[in-house]
């Protein structure tokens, strides 16, 4: 469990101003923010390697603001993944083991054990730098992992590899957690891996935490201009997907969607408001999926406005203001909605 | 690119040249007596005590460097303080002081204040002593030491000494197990020119130590005294034995420093 109560930090650059954060213990949860948005500074915060202005960091109910970092059982994974580069992986692995006292009993076990979990055992005796960035990052999760800490941060641990290597480590991810049940504190800039792995998920933004909640709620029902911006405002779908001719076949409800994303089973399938075109008569295009229903809900949100219209689900479409006068739309009335099958993305729903 | 150009031929025949001048200058110092003439000097008892001095002296100010400059140097790499920038530049300044200037401050320091006059009452004497000629090579090189360092522990990232920390080390044991050995490059570069510098010192350590055969007597030193006096052979045997030193720490100074600037 962590629990941050109104901490302050001011690095300059970087801040964070009164975070107020409650993760529940073994929960997996999910940082999600641009660049620049104190993701890293809350870990570090947490980690103990800066000490808040104002507030208190709660780890399993203990007060740790005043502790240093090796007192607060906490492990760290960055993106870089900041192995030691003239230690061989399985020393790397037990550098945390080095200042157990050797009567607390698990050394030795933990390094080899460690290593396995992560597929890293046939490593052992190679020096980081002759490793792939996938093997770099395993190593450096065994790493973090072995001193068995309360908490483990990790600092967009996904972002430096290539897209195979991450969606498989993502998988492994989940997989450890469920095995070692560690609380997990992940931050991240990609929406997929939010969804994937986090229980919950905050948003943040100039070091402010600007909401909190289910992956799939946050997305839908966005509480901030920031947020629904950040998330590229959310026509965000759960189904049953099937494949049909190469072609992908969503089942919404009564709605069925169509996408080229070849993928079955439970999935989210996401289509951005400004890919959907709008119009008064249906019209004949290529795109596969057509829709019509009457308008429920208008957004003016400046320059682009948000149409949501009924087509068995809610789906939104983005409009300039423009188009907006010339069509003369207001609520009830009814509208065509197009968009292209390249257009829905999908992918597996947790 | 296959094409003679007028550029081409001047910038490279220049590097010729160059190269041309140094290469004979050296040669002409190393050929002047014969080979039987520089192993009877090599061999003399104040050249080997000029050896052993330089030796000794410069290992030592090397090692006294070392021990100041990696905490100064990782200080000022890492930590922000009210003062840093200043300094950052005293401790520079050395480096920009002509080295007889230096001397003669350490002569003045030593020799006439009230604190140089305590320390030589209690024992501890640096003025026309070895122990001059440690200090001086210490204060002129000491700035060496401290630039290639500051580099090394500023371009490693913080952050490999706080998963140290959070894996247990305190700050210390992080520096000392994690950042001191990442920067071994830097510290075996920074120790090459600062010993290599340390034997060819010359003017702070005359003005402090003064130049006494067979006393303070150093191989730069014997190469001005002998000169001095005419004895042309020593003078040149303490020459051969300078260059072989500063060659062979050039070589050992470009395989180490990959990732340490001076500059």
């Amino acid at each position: 469990m962590i629990r941050l109560s109104n901490v302050s930090k001011d690095l300059g650059e970087f801040t964070l101003q009164g975070v107020t954060l409650e993760i529940d213990r073994g929960e997996y949860f999910m940082i999600l923010g641009p660049t620049g948005s104190g993701k890293t500074i809350l870990l570090e915060t947490i980690a103990g390697i800066y000490r808040p202005d104002t507030g208190r960091v709660f780890i399993n109910d203990r007060d740790v603001t005043d502790l240093p970092p090796r007192e607060r059982s906490v492990g760290m994974v960055y993106q870089d993944y900041m192995l030691f580069p003239h230690l061989t992986v399985e020393q790397n692995i037990a550098f945390g083991l080095r200042w157990r006292s050797p009567r607390s009993g698990q050394n030795g076990r933990g390094v080899r054990e460690l290593a396995g979990i992560l597929g890293v055992d046939a490593l052992l005796h190679r020096y980081p730098g002759t490793l792939s960035g996938g093997e770099q990052q395993r190593v450096a999760i065994a790493r973090a992992l072995v001193v068995e800490p309360d908490v483990l941060l990790m600092d967009e641990p996904l972002s430096a590899l290539d897209t195979k290597t991450r969606e498989r480590l993502r998988d492994e991810l989940l997989r450890i957690h469920s095995l070692m049940k560690t609380t997990i504190l992940h931050v991240t800039h990609g929406f997929d891996e939010a969804f994937l792995l986090g229980s919950r998920m905050a948003i943040m933004d100039r070091g402010k935490v600007v909401q909190v909640g289910e992956p799939i709620e946050v997305f839908r029902r966005p509480n901030s201009r920031f947020a629904a911006e950040f998330l590229g405002m959310g026509n965000l779908f759960k189904g049953d997907s099937v494949l049909t001719d190469g072609l992908s076949q969503i089942r919404i409800g009564t709605t069925e969607l169509v996408s080229v994303v070849p993928l079955e089973g439970r999935v989210h399938a996401s289509i951005r408001p400004e890919h959907i075109l709008l119009s008064l008569d249906a019209i004949e295009t290529s795109a596969r999926n057509a829709f019509s229903g009457p308008i429920q809900k208008i957004l003016d949100t400046g320059t682009i406005l948000q149409i949501t219209v009924d087509i068995g689900i809610d789906m939104t479409a983005a409009l300039t203001r423009r188009s907006f006068e010339d069509m003369a739309l207001s609520k009830g009335k009814t509208v065509h909605l197009s968009f292209k099958a390249a257009d829905v993305h999908i992918f597996p729903a947790a | 690119m296959n094409r003679l150009s007028a550029l081409k031929i001047v910038t490279i025949g220049l590097g010729f040249f160059l190269a041309a001048f140094i290469v004979s200058l050296l040669a002409c110092v190393v050929t002047h007596t014969t080979p039987a003439a520089l192993l009877h000097s090599l061999a003399s008892g104040e050249i080997r005590f000029a050896i052993r001095m330089s030796l000794m002296t410069s290992v030592i100010s090397t090692i006294l460097c070392i021990l100041v400059s990696v905490p100064a140097s990782y200080a000022l790499a890492r930590y922000r303080f009210p003062g840093r920038t200043i300094l950052n530049t005293i401790l520079d300044a050395p480096l920009a002081l002509p080295p007889l200037v230096a001397g003669v401050a350490l002569l003045i320091f030593f020799g006439t204040t009230s604190l140089g006059k305590g320390l030589s009452d209690a024992g501890i004497r640096f003025v026309f002593t070895p122990q001059g000629i440690i200090l001086a090579q210490f204060l002129v090189n000491m700035p060496f030491m401290f630039r290639i360092l500051r580099a090394t522990f500023h371009g490693i990232n913080p952050r490999y000494e706080y998963v140290a920390q959070t894996l247990g080390a305190t700050d210390a044991q992080a520096f000392w197990r994690v950042t001191l050995p990442m920067a071994r490059n830097g510290l075996v570069a920074g120790a090459i020119i600062t010993w290599c510098k340390g034997i060819g010192e010359f003017g702070a350590a005359l003005m402090v130590a003064g130049a006494t055969r067979m006393k303070t007597e150093t191989l730069p030193i014997s190469l001005y005294l002998n000169m001095s006096c005419g004895d042309l052979p020593m003078a040149i045997a303490a020459a051969t034995i300078l260059i072989a030193l500063s060659i062979t720490s050039l070589f050992l100074f470009e395989k180490y420093s990959g990732i340490a600037r001076v500059f």
